[in-house]
């Protein structure tokens, strides 16, 4: 037996893979290993590009990179730009280095916080409940508020350190982020959940932050991945996603438009969809969870890539198994 | 006086088999089945259901209320999850056509005059009974005008408001409205809920055969063919009035068969037939002229971009979570946006299907049916003309109807292109 049959039949097996489930237990097990990893001593550093939480002390496996990046913009200038700021640069080409490998994967994938948003819109599909959606001016709008987030995340601490601002309010993402809330009390630590009356800028900033912990809770019930259209990190992401390893890839000579993508994607993203020219098809707003390449009926529509080697592709026997579970031969 | 008038013996009714119309039915499927060789076995089914339809006239049971739809763009799968039984009324009869010349202008478009030649004949062929509802989208000119006139025949008829434009958003969310008021037109129509899994056991049997018809589609890549494209477009014209559960087991039969075919290299045409693609007009039993002389001149039909095969059974839907809301949203997509109906304001889609098609089946030309009188296609000819002429694929453009006057004509020119596919071939080698 030649290895080209066996190659094929790998390829098979894994374009056919039912692959909700499948993304359901690697989000499973991500989130255990970085929520609870630090039990077990493992430490991945703190320039990982999702939110690993470095306010969850003891569980964590690893910090997310915009910890460290808020806090070392918000040095003192005169310290900013001297030598000590190399690392920054190191730290950022780590950060970097780390996001290559996955792309926007990581939030698709391995994210915490976006692992628990897919966990609520499971609870709220248990009940019965829809989804809900934006319309497309809502849409349009929405979407420029996590380029927002992110200049102010990186201009604030710059206006820290020149003292325009109060310490209070460093690092003022984290501050505000629902998973410093929210992923500490994986492990019991409820610290965070708490209103700090030191200033008139730290009440501020902790009052805002548990508004957006309670409006993200609500929110990612309502939407799928509702908090992943605000994210700074997602905007970070895509501004460096060129060189990334894992790419998804469309073939507009496919693609019927039928809609299939769109309809299953978390973000409503409509390019995925409507887009026929673009090849490199990944947007700001996606989240790379793949779920459009398993629902697309024209096989070899829609791949992901993984270094320009095809990992995961579209195929339509693929889309039959997953669509119309038993309906393929009469039961 | 009186008198004599009643003494005249009263003119005994013929019965249908030996009308007209089942003359032109038994014609069209003798030659379907006699002229050529080693039909597939598995399409006797086919055959013998089209013979009992068409040429005796015997009745087609059905459950639940029956549903006329007359355009593929009635959701199907909700007039099954509400029990009902959905026929396709889109006819392809030359004696309808006549009939129904009453009713439109001189030139207009041969299936919609055959449907509302149909409809308003007492003796409706195929025989189907009543619909309690006829559901008429509104896509080409022809077909919406066609409503009133259905409705002075006595039927009750729904107007399925169907956009015109399909990329913009206001048409998905118009289109997904209209969707949910037709559903709520077949609860009052069947007095029965639309419940998740009534829906989901619908979707679940037009998937299945979607999947059978896709397994088909799939056998007719082969070169040299495995089946003649004028069985495809009879096992396809089926779908309109068989039982869905039915019609899926023949074509699953079908598709078996093919597949021993392609493990034994079996060849239902030789290897230098040009392979064709067809595309335009609707080709409806009994009126498949054209996929007939194509193959009776030694081609073959390979794949087809029309309503009454690929376009009706191609695209499959998708969604996300399995609940109600989300499933009519996903059905309704389906219905408008792969669509690649002439009636749209841009026929990109159009174009692009067809490309991949002639690229993907290997196909050397297209012909390209439209039926005179029907303008969306006949003004689409020129953009899809020029896209070929860019790709150097040929095609012929054929303007006909379902009269049988241009035969002789439209042979010598098919004679003719096939003729130049075969020396193109020969070049290329």
């Amino acid at each position: 037996m030649s290895a080209k049959p066996v190659l094929d039949k790998v390829r098979d097996v894994v374009n056919e893979v039912d692959f909700n489930r499948f993304r359901f237990w690697f989000q499973l097990v991500a989130f255990v290993l970085f929520v609870y990893g630090g039990y077990l001593a493992i430490d991945l550093g703190s320039k990982l590009p999702f939110f690993s939480c470095g306010y969850n002390r003891e569980g964590r496996a690893g910090v997310c990179y915009l910890l460290p990046l808020q806090h070392q913009l918000g040095r003192p200038l005169a310290m900013l730009f001297s030598m000590a700021s190399l690392a920054i640069l190191t730290g950022f080409l780590t950060f970097v280095l780390w996001f290559i490998v996955l792309n926007k994967g990581w939030c698709g994938f391995v994210c915490p916080l976006g692992t628990l948003q897919d966990w609520i819109s499971a609870l709220r599909r248990r009940m019965g409940i829809r989804f809900s959606n934006y319309t497309q001016g809502q849409f349009a709008q929405l979407t420029k508020i996590k380029f927002v987030l992110l200049a102010l995340m990186i201009l604030i601490p710059l206006g820290v350190g020149g003292g325009i601002f109060s310490r209070d309010m460093s690092p003022p993402f984290c501050l505000i982020c629902p998973a410093r809330m929210i992923l500490p009390m994986f492990t019991g630590d409820f610290s965070q959940f708490t209103v700090d009356f030191s200033s008139k800028t730290a009440i501020f900033m902790t009052a805002l932050g548990i508004s957006i912990t309670a409006l993200f809770l609500v929110g990612s019930f309502v939407k799928k991945r509702f908090f992943c259209f605000f994210c700074p990190m997602s905007a970070l992401h895509y501004l460096i996603s060129k060189p990334a390893l894992l790419k998804l890839k469309k073939d507009g000579s496919k693609c019927t438009r039928c809609g299939d993508c769109y309809a299953v994607c978390d973000m409503e993203i409509k390019e995925i969809a409507d887009d026929v020219k673009t090849t490199d098809i990944m947007t700001d707003d996606c989240t790379l969870c793949l779920k459009c390449v398993a629902s697309c009926p024209e096989s070899g529509a829609l791949k992901a890539t993984f270094a320009g080697i095809p990992i995961f592709v579209s195929t339509e026997a693929g889309f039959i198994k997953r669509m119309n579970k038993g309906c393929q031969h009469g039961k | 006086m009186e008198n004599e008038i009643h003494q005249v013996i009263p003119i005994q009714p013929a019965p249908y088999s030996r009308s007209r119309q089942a003359g032109e039915a038994q014609t069209v499927l003798d030659h379907i089945v006699d002229d050529f060789e080693e039909n597939p076995a598995a399409m006797q089914y086919f055959y013998d259901l089209f013979r009992q339809v068409y040429c005796h006239g015997d009745e087609i049971p059905h459950s639940g209320k029956l549903v006329g739809t007359t355009c593929i763009q009635a959701p199907e799968e909700l007039i099954y999850a509400f029990g009902a039984t959905p026929v396709r009324l889109c006819n392809g009869s030359y004696h309808y056509d006549q009939r129904g010349a009453d009713f439109m202008p001189a030139k207009s478009c041969s299936l919609v005059k055959a449907t509302l030649g149909m409809l308003s004949s007492d003796n409706v062929i195929p025989k189907i009974g009543k619909p309690d509802l006829v559901v008429n989208p509104s896509t080409c000119d022809q077909k919406k005008k066609s409503s009133v006139m259905i409705e002075g025949m006595g039927y009750q008829v729904y107007d399925l408001e169907f956009p015109n434009v399909k990329e913009s958003e206001a048409s998905r969310v118009y289109w997904r409205r209209s969707v949910r008021e037709f559903a709520s037109e077949l609860r009052k129509l069947t007095g029965k809920r639309l419940t998740r899994a009534n829906l989901k056991a619908a979707m679940a049997m037009t998937g299945r055969a979607q999947a059978a018809f896709r397994a088909l589609h799939n056998f007719r890549r082969q070169t040299p063919s495995l089946i003649l494209g004028k069985d495809a477009f009879l096992v396809t014209n089926a779908y309109f009035f068989d039982d869905i559960s039915r019609w899926t087991v023949a074509v699953e039969k079908l598709n078996a068969e093919l597949a021993e075919r392609q493990a034994a290299g079996f060849r239902a045409v030789q290897s230098k037939a040009p392979r064709v693609v067809f595309t335009g007009s609707p080709p409806i039993f009994p009126n498949l002229k054209l996929p007939l002389l194509i193959e009776e001149a030694g081609g073959v039909v390979v794949a087809d971009e029309t309503c009454s095969a690929n376009r009706m059974l191609y695209d499959m839907t998708a969604v996300d979570e399995w609940l109600l809301n989300d499933m009519v949203d996903s059905l309704a997509d389906k219905y408008l946006k792969p669509c690649t109906c002439p009636i749209f304001t841009r026929n990109d889609d159009r174009k692009r299907r067809l490309l991949d098609l002639v690229d993907q089946f290997k196909a050397d030309g297209v012909i390209y049916q439209a039926f005179s009188g029907c303008q969306v296609y006949e003004m689409e000819y020129r953009s899809v003309a020029e896209e070929f002429n860019k790709a150097g694929i040929p095609m012929l453009y054929i303007e006909t109807d379902y009269s049988p006057d241009d035969q002789g004509q439209l042979s010598t020119r098919i004679e003719a292109f096939l003729e130049s596919l075969k020396n193109r071939k020969k070049r290329r080698a």
